[in-house]
């Protein structure tokens, strides 16, 4: 990790934060399993230039203490870039209630590189992302889910395919006619007319039980098990119902999003090799599927060996996933370790996904303190830029600012 | 719970008072309020807080010393003569601060669980409903009520939705176990006015005869100020006159009893609204939301008027688009009253976090703040804007002894509460398990604790 850092580092041509040599005084430096160590660093123009246990600051530089080195965060779940503003309508692409369509719908085709959010997501050292619809009408299928990086550009969408969305537990009920029992019969049916695509459909789009065929068709690489299902739900027993799911169909590569009584079948989801998301700052009976909300479900679902990642589940935190820092910090008061809370909500998902990406975040302190924030981020050698339209915003209306023009001159 | 005999440490001394609910007196000499406070504050022992970092809500630097606390009170803050017989209790340098106020919640009228049975929080069938009021939506039992109070918040004001422009009447509690909603009325804590701006009375009512635009809102609170005048008139003439409660509310607002709560995003509608004080001759205690506050806070600060604010919510919709971080912390530098505010049932768990959060972020734009101000955005601005500043909201003696004690810095996300006073009983007491449980989670919380 260390040898990749410096690389990343070196690689840096066009610094914004570090504008000249300084030295980073005792250093934390965070592996990507979360260990950390203590170094000095030099920086000069932005690149790693001398790394070593004690080293003094070259003439005229300036020196730092208190940072910590990182690899950037990943958010497991949300919706960036698929929303300007959260209300429906124009400039909401994450859901669509009248649209004929379900699995197929791709996030990747909403998504917007240039959605100002992400430049203030990034600037919480945020690097790369799952974004996902969510379902509408009478579909559980919320649609095909994207990886991303967060670097603003217009390659920045990394896997176009990368798993398909399903809502069950309360939602899944009432997008399938009114109950559970009609959510997960969508699924059985929706999972066979995908595996058996080309018999069922060989007469005409309407061969299937629920599925039209375009939508049966993306349903097919997470049906075989070549990409993950991602499911979302939160009682006990809607996550043994995928459990038993998983055991008629073992090919299938299940990650629960939410999983707020995930502690109380810990070990059946640890046994069926299911994955889950979770929010470690869910703990009220918000509705009747989450009665057994509990701060200490991220720890408890480690105990029993179960693959877990951290989000911020809230409907803020998906749409912005910025606090996904607070919410990993948060954990580490519920029992995780740090070095845990921090791979849960970085490296961890990242290896999920299939993210093949060097990154650094230069943090200004403990990044899951609440008082800390980045101040640099390198995706793949790029330095980011570190401003933002919140930023700018700030600083015109700065109360610090001697400019005296009027604000809109500023 | 049954273990508690053997585990009492010394504040585990103060939690094992029985404990009664609190529904039986009345601090109120006015027996003509409708619905009147019954509250009383729980048992509690005189006790000296030792070695503990203060921060008292009004110095801008954290203080080393005393907290002594006398019948529920608070007797002094720093060094004062201790009467004999107080247990002492070293706080071993942990933080002491006053008991976090939520200006901004709705605990109880949006409570858990999320169902539609329960969502009591607002007459949204007109755009005037200042008849009603928050406190007959509240279900004492909200399982939120208690998670709150592990997060160090002793005073709550719950407050009408947004979808009207005259929302109705708020009421502040104390966050105390209680079987009634009367059981946790702040005493004599004032009443207040919901109002809103903005996007959410023009939508809920654009195809129900209107408002429809933001022409229509200002239009209509003017015509109902004017209703209002007329119905103080005659009320001020004495005689008979027809009772009218929506009219009553606003008229009480021109008398001053009660205090504007204005949900209002946009600065220059803030400053729009501003002016239609004046013109009516009343004020406006507190904008809510305020998320371009920033851009305004000479306004704000001329016109003694607070603002609320989240740390960093934003672009939900279009009027909460302009949200900077440090939004708290530069209308606090505007020389106006700053404070936080959760609308939110998980955040309200953690106010502290989002002070830390904005506090920060002002510091690194510029700012220099202490955490000791800070602190002012989590209590004393709260309880100014909510006329119970007298009472509580700082530690000062003769306040009521609303105190949090912290396991670390309370501006670390690592920091819990340790232990929560109510007028200085123990609520809630980490290391003992005291908390209280509402009777929804009876069944369910028992499951899950049988299973640790």
């Amino acid at each position: 990790m260390r040898t990749l850092l410096l690389t990343t580092a070196l690689l840096c041509a066009a610094p914004t934060a570090f504008a000249q040599t300084v030295l980073l005084d005792d250093a934390t430096v965070v592996s990507a399993s979360g260990e950390t160590t203590t170094t000095d660093m030099i920086w000069t123009d932005g690149k790693i230039t001398r790394q070593a246990q004690t080293l003094s600051a070259p003439d005229g530089a300036a020196t730092i203490t208190g940072t910590w080195v990182t690899s950037g965060l990943f958010a497991s779940m949300s919706s960036l870039g698929m929303t300007d503003i959260g209300s429906s309508g124009s400039g909401n692409d994450v859901s669509s209630e009248d649209s004929p369509t379900s699995a197929s719908e791709r996030a990747a085709d909403s998504f917007n590189p240039r959605n100002p959010h992400i430049d203030d997501v990034r600037r919480r050292g945020v690097t790369h992302a799952v974004i996902a619809p969510r379902s509408s009408g009478g579909s559980i299928f919320a649609g095909t889910g994207a990886v991303i990086s967060l670097t603003g550009e217009f390659d920045s969408v990394l896997n176009d395919e990368a798993f398909v969305m399903i809502n069950l537990g309360e939602t899944g009920a009432n997008r399938a006619g009114g109950s559970r029992a009609a959510a997960l019969r969508q699924l059985r049916a929706a999972l066979d007319d995908a595996e058996g695509f080309f018999r069922r459909y060989s007469d005409g789009p309407d061969g299937g039980d629920v599925l039209s065929r375009q939508d049966a068709r993306a349903l097919r690489q997470a049906a075989s098990g070549d990409i993950p299902l991602m499911i979302s739900a939160d009682r006990a027993s809607d996550l043994l119902a995928i459990v038993a799911l998983k055991d008629n169909r073992p090919e299938l590569d299940i990650i629960i999003v939410g999983a707020a009584e995930g502690w109380d079948v810990a070990d059946s989801l640890a046994d069926a090799d299911i994955r889950v998301i979770v929010d470690p700052l869910h703990n009220l009976p918000g509705s009747f599927e989450s009665v057994g909300a509990r701060f200490d479900n991220v720890t408890r679902l480690r105990d029993a060996g179960v693959d877990y990642a951290i989000a911020n589940l809230s409907a803020l935190g998906v749409t912005k996933p910025s606090s996904l820092a607070q919410h990993a910090g948060n954990a580490v008061v519920s029992g995780l370790d740090w070095s845990e809370a921090f791979a849960a909500a970085s490296s961890v998902p990242m290896d999920w996904f299939g993210v093949d990406a060097s990154t650094t975040v230069v943090w200004d302190g403990d990044p899951l303190e609440i008082t800390s924030a980045p101040i640099a981020v390198t995706i793949n050698g790029v330095e980011q830029d570190m401003s933002s339209r919140t930023m700018a915003l700030r600083d015109r209306y700065n109360p610090t600012s001697d400019d005296t023009r009027p604000y809109k001159y500023r | 719970m049954k273990h508690l005999a053997l585990t009492c440490l010394p504040l585990a001394l103060l939690a094992c008072q029985p404990a009664t609910d609190t529904n039986t007196n009345s601090t109120s000499d006015d027996k003509a309020v409708a619905f009147a406070s019954t509250y009383a504050p729980q048992p509690s022992t005189d006790v000296l807080l030792t070695n503990a970092q203060i921060i008292d809500g009004v110095s801008k630097e954290v203080r080393e010393g005393s907290i002594l606390i006398q019948d529920g009170r608070i007797g002094f803050v720093g060094e004062g003569d201790v009467p004999d017989g107080v247990t002492e209790l070293d706080m071993g340098g942990r933080f002491v601060t006053p008991g976090i106020i939520d200006i901004h919640s709705h605990l109880g009228n949006y409570p858990s669980p999320g169902v539609r049975a329960h969502g009591d929080g607002n007459e949204a069938t007109s755009p005037i409903t200042s008849e009603v009021s928050a406190e007959h939506g509240v279900w004492p039992q909200d399982p939120g009520f208690d998670e709150a109070l592990q997060g160090g918040v002793t005073t709550l004001h719950i407050l009408p939705g947004s979808a009207n422009l005259f929302g109705g009447q708020g009421t502040t509690l104390r966050n105390v176990p209680s079987r009634t909603v009367q059981g946790m009325k702040f005493p004599d804590a004032p009443r207040t006015l919901k109002m809103a701006c903005g996007e959410n009375p023009k939508r809920v009512y654009g195809n129900k005869g209107g408002p429809a635009s933001r022409m229509g809102n200002v239009a209509g609170y003017r015509k109902n100020w004017i209703r209002a005048a007329a119905y103080k008139a005659k009320r001020d003439k004495g005689g008979d006159y027809d009772r009218d409660l929506q009219l009553e509310t606003l008229a009480d607002v021109l008398d001053g009893e009660i205090l504007v709560q204005m949900h209002c995003y946009r600065a220059d509608e803030m400053a729009q609204i501003l002016d239609l004080a004046k013109e009516f001759d009343y004020k406006v205690t507190t904008f809510h939301h305020a998320v371009e506050a920033y851009k305004i806070g000479d306004l704000l600060a001329e016109n003694d008027t607070c603002a609320a604010m989240w740390a960093d919510w934003y672009a939900f919709k279009m009027e909460s688009y302009d949200m900077i971080r440090e939004n708290v912390p530069f209308v606090h530098a505007a020389g106006a009253c700053a404070m936080i505010h959760s609308d939110d049932p998980n955040n309200v768990q953690r106010l502290n976090q989002e002070v830390a959060k904005t506090w920060a972020d002002g510091n690194r734009a510029g700012l220099d703040i202490s955490k000791a101000e800070a602190w002012q955005w989590l209590s004393t601005n709260p309880a100014k804007a909510l006329g119970i500043l007298e009472e509580t909201g700082t530690l000062e003696s003769g306040k009521r002894a609303d105190i949090v004690i912290w396991s670390d810095d309370p501006f670390s996300t690592y920091a819990r509460p340790d232990t929560v006073m109510v007028d200085g009983a123990v609520l809630f007491d980490r290391a003992t398990g005291l908390k209280p449980k509402s009777d929804f989670r009876l069944g369910h919380a028992d499951l899950t604790e049988a299973a640790q």
